[in-house]
């Protein structure tokens, strides 16, 4: 059955061809739009998750750029039974040299120690460290302008996160120079023996501009991620559906187009469930065989973007292991609908009627 | 074998057959002549069960063919059939098209058959890499393969010279030596008369030739 199935295939080879270009594309569309929108957020969410388990932005805001933390807080907060850091941060963004945008971080001195120094030391005030990607690309390797301020490159560290290692750190007190502000967010370690809830209320408690979550909850809330995850969900079922209409429908032309095959074998004494087999078994081989194809290709993609010079560093897809297995069932089950409902049409139909439209 | 009693067929409005009777016996070797669009090939496809008539009854191998639980199965049992174009399967060998209709592969039936049609030598080919008398006789070797108690031939010899032409219809007349019924619609009054009875259908009626 499987031979002739593979004899079918390549008996059309132009048909098959179309359909398996059409469905390797959509799913590698579905691989990309989604994977890229996952990584942005699972790097993102690794960045804040690696230095605290609660975190403290300014409250009722939708997007950490804006967001202003007094500093202050700081010796208020570490007096809580059971914090055992605070560190403050500043997230923003600037163009540097010829790179259109670059991440740009101010750190307290306890999260400054916290990144990987490859080479140099940690900066002082009119300092910064920059990523590694991020220095690969700079001309001037001893200073660098960010707005109207030159600051001394005084070290080069590594991150595995793409944000981070594609930006500039500096440290706080030269970043609420440059954005304005006293913090974007407090970072805040606990001692996990300690009763999470409770130390998040007593922050609550300290200021009413401020808004403490457990670092899971913030990332499970932040407007962002979420507007960044339905889009990526709604981008990608409308090129997956295009991809999988297209399936289906050349699909359903190739069985219509076969009426005359279908009809002989019915007069031959082929059962239809026998023919509507050997047909959606052609279908899977086809969708096996652009999975494969686009799994590869889209992993191969995702790998490139990493060391592209142009996205420095900040496109990190993952293809997880759910996204895979889903886009997997999804796209058997599509190539064996677009097959096994016109199929499943053309058996009510006499066998001769078959072989004459077929003919025709 | 085969019992048609006012058979009526339409295709659309247009009337195809008008009430049909017609009685076949097994080992029989029938031909329906008539001229193109007279309804014979339209009279072929519902006795050999691959067309529904709109109006009548059908008896084939002692059963009515509209309560055949399992139509397909039982064509594979007991229906061969010959068309005009062959038909074999494009990406299949001769012998792969051959075996399609049976569950068994490289049975001695087949091999056999290939023998007995003298297409051996060609049974790994495909179709479009031999003659159209041979692809007839692969075509012919098809309809045998389930061992059937009926062939139904709809202009066999269509698209071949005089000399298969007669090949064909002198292997399909061996056959219903062998007790095989064998119905045939052609429009070659000359072939057709190796048949035992020709029935002439014109403008959907029939009529015993004589």
């Amino acid at each position: 059955m499987i031979s002739n199935s593979i004899k079918a295939l390549r008996q059309n080879k132009l048909k098959t061809m179309l359909i398996y270009a059409s469905l390797s594309f959509s799913i590698i569309a579905v691989f990309l739009i989604t994977a890229i929108s996952t990584g942005i957020i699972s790097m993102y969410s690794s960045m804040l998750k690696s230095d605290a388990h609660i975190i403290v932005t300014q409250a009722k805001i939708s997007d950490t750029f804006f967001s202003n933390v007094d500093v202050k807080l700081v010796p208020q907060i570490e007096k809580i039974d059971g914090v055992k850091k605070v560190s403050a941060f500043i997230v923003g963004a600037s163009p540097v040299e010829s790179l259109p945008i670059v991440a740009i971080y101010g750190a307290s001195s306890n999260k400054l120690e916290t990144y990987k120094l490859s080479s140099g030391t940690f900066p002082k005030e009119k300092e910064v460290i920059v990523g590694e990607a991020i220095f690969s690309q700079l001309e001037n390797k001893q200073k660098i302008t960010i707005g109207q301020d030159k600051f001394k490159i005084s070290g080069v560290f590594h991150s595995d996160v793409g944000f981070e290692n594609g930006g500039v750190v500096m440290p706080l007190s030269s970043a609420g120079k440059l954005f304005n502000k006293s913090s974007s967010m407090l970072l805040i370690d606990i001692d996990l023996s300690k009763d999470i809830d409770f130390i998040i209320a007593q922050i609550n408690a300290k200021s009413s501009d401020i808004e403490a979550k457990s670092t899971t909850s913030f990332i499970d809330n932040y407007n962002q991620f979420k507007i960044l995850d339905y889009s990526s969900y709604a981008i990608s079922s409308i090129a997956f559906l295009m991809g999988l209409l297209g399936i289906a429908s050349i699909m359903s032309i190739t069985v219509n187009e076969r009426k005359d095959e279908f009809g002989i074998m019915k007069a031959l004494g082929i059962s239809s469930s026998k023919i509507i087999g050997s047909l959606a078994l052609e279908s899977t081989i086809i969708a096996v065989f652009s999975y494969i194809t686009a799994l590869l290709f889209s992993t191969f993609i995702l790998f490139s973007i990493q060391y592209s010079k142009a996205l420095q560093g900040y496109i990190n897809g993952e293809i997880t292991l759910s996204l895979a297995l889903a886009v997997f069932i999804t796209t058997i089950l599509m190539a064996l609908l677009g097959t096994i409902i016109p199929s499943y049409k053309a058996s009510k139909i006499d066998p001769i009627v078959l072989i004459q439209r077929g003919q025709a | 074998m085969i019992h048609a009693s006012n058979i009526t067929h339409y295709y659309g409005d247009e009337l195809a057959l008008d009430n049909i009777n017609l009685e076949i016996n097994q080992g029989e070797f029938i031909c329906l002549v008539g001229e193109s669009g007279s309804g014979k090939s339209t009279l072929l496809s519902i006795l050999s069960t691959l067309l529904k008539p709109s109006h009548g009854q059908l008896e084939i191998c002692d059963m009515n063919s509209k309560k055949i639980a399992n139509i397909d199965q039982f064509r594979r049992e007991n229906i061969g059939f010959v068309f005009q174009f062959h038909y074999l399967i494009e990406y299949l060998t001769v012998l792969e098209n051959i075996e399609l209709a049976t569950d068994k592969q490289n049975s001695e039936h087949s091999k056999t058959l290939l023998h007995y049609l003298e297409i051996e030598n060609i049974q790994h080919k495909y179709p479009n890499e031999i003659s159209g008398g041979q692809r007839q006789r692969a075509a012919i070797a098809r309809a045998l393969a389930n061992q059937p108690k009926i062939i139904f031939a709809d202009e066999p010899t269509g698209n071949l010279d005089s000399k298969n032409s007669q090949k064909v219809f002198e292997l399909l007349k061996e056959l219903s030596s062998q007790n095989i019924t064998v119905v045939i619609a052609t429009h070659d009054a000359k072939l057709a008369q190796m048949a035992d009875k020709i029935y002439e259908v014109q403008d959907g009626t029939i009529s015993i030739h004589n």
